[in-house]
């Protein structure tokens, strides 16, 4: 009867600080993917430098922009462009993990929560910045195709590959981590302490 | 917590690369999905004389809006990760199954009220209807699967509550 207390102190919690924490995600997202951004620019950068001319900040999306122009459907060299080919990628398709995050760890009674809190960012930023390039790869194969996946002398990942490291960043990733996370950091907790008391 | 590490991780990766395989897509997942489109549809048309359905489509006859449920929408990698979770927790096989298989349904309902709300939001505003579609829904899918696995690792432990947990 009491575990039930906690069950449902936990999910009353939850369905008060789900909202405001996503609006305030939604909100400060722009600013939050800027260093993610900004890294996985550098990689793609050096990984690619014929392939990728920047990833920089737009909002909340991140615009990655080619070394390529476009005529009537087909690639063509910068040169003889009009313009440079770029794509937008939606960064908080990775990102929602933090607001999902800070909901589960705030609506668990615990002894402490700040730095917990700040070491599950610490945890959950890594897994945004390989989410991020690994959208980048899907955009880069998906509309680059042939000029992407063989550039001579580069090693790109094969594209099986690529297209399921996007799947699971983007279907499993942003909400699989933070539930993970949460579950871990949360096992003392009186929610889950003699539910896991068994193992 | 290492083991259970290990077989969550391994059997998580195993399903989840089975399902993108194209037969596996082929013969199980878009079937399963056209009948979670069949079924929301099943559940609209009683109530509600403005929506028509065609295969894997719902739409508005006014409006003309329309969602089309496709594979990532039908709650299996959901399903993938609470599998994993209850395979990889030490316990007796018909209590995995049995866990698996009521989990399976509180997923698939929370899934079909998903997509019946987003129908009806996407109607009224485009908008909402990406937000909530994008992150809000699969964080309250997760969180599903999250509560189930609780409550099935709480129905193993016997509900006994340890003397914390009576003075919290």
């Amino acid at each position: 009867m009491v575990d039930q207390h906690h069950l449902r102190q936990f999910l009353i919690y939850v369905f008060v600080l789900l909202i405001p924490c996503f609006a305030v995600w939604t909100i400060a997202s722009g600013p939050l993917a800027i260093p993610a951004i900004g890294f996985v620019n550098s990689i793609l950068t050096q990984w690619f430098p014929d392939t990728v001319n920047a990833l920089y900040a737009s909002g909340a999306k991140a615009v990655l922009m080619t070394e390529f122009g476009e005529k009537d459907g087909n690639l063509i060299p910068l040169a003889s462009a009009e313009y440079r080919l770029g794509f937008e990628v939606n960064t908080r398709i990775i990102s929602y993990s933090l607001p999902f995050y800070t909901t589960l760890h705030f609506a668990t009674q615990k002894t402490e929560y700040l730095s917990s809190y700040l070491w599950g960012l610490l945890i959950l930023y890594p897994l945004i910045v390989f989410g991020l390039l690994c959208l980048c790869l899907r955009e880069l194969m998906v509309n680059l195709g042939q000029t992407f996946l063989t550039q001579p002398g580069v090693f790109v990942p094969n594209a099986n590959v690529i297209g399921i490291l996007y799947q699971f960043c983007v279907l499993i990733v942003p909400t699989l981590a933070p539930a993970i996370l949460w579950l871990w950091q949360s096992r003392q907790s009186p929610l889950l302490r003699s539910a896991l008391a068994k193992s | 917590m290492g083991r259970f590490v290990t077989i969550f991780v391994v059997v998580l990766l195993t399903l989840f690369t089975l399902e993108m395989l194209v037969p596996v897509q082929e013969h199980v997942i878009v079937p399963f999905t056209a009948m979670l489109a069949q079924l929301s549809a099943a559940l609209i048309l009683p109530f509600d004389s403005s929506v028509v359905a065609y295969g894997k489509v719902l739409q508005f006859v006014d409006s003309g809006f329309a969602v089309s449920i496709e594979a990532g929408c039908n709650g299996v990698e959901a399903t993938i990760v609470l599998i994993a979770a209850i395979v990889a927790y030490p316990a007796s096989w018909r209590a995995r199954l049995v866990a698996i298989l009521l989990g399976f349904v509180a997923i698939q309902l929370m899934n079909l009220l998903r997509i019946i709300s987003l129908f009806y939001l996407g109607n009224w505003n485009t908008d909402v209807f990406t937000w909530i579609h994008l992150y809000l829904w699969p964080a309250l899918i997760m969180l599903d699967v999250l509560i189930v696995f609780v409550v099935y690792l709480r129905y193993l432990s016997g509900g006994q509550a340890t003397p914390e947990t009576v003075r919290g």
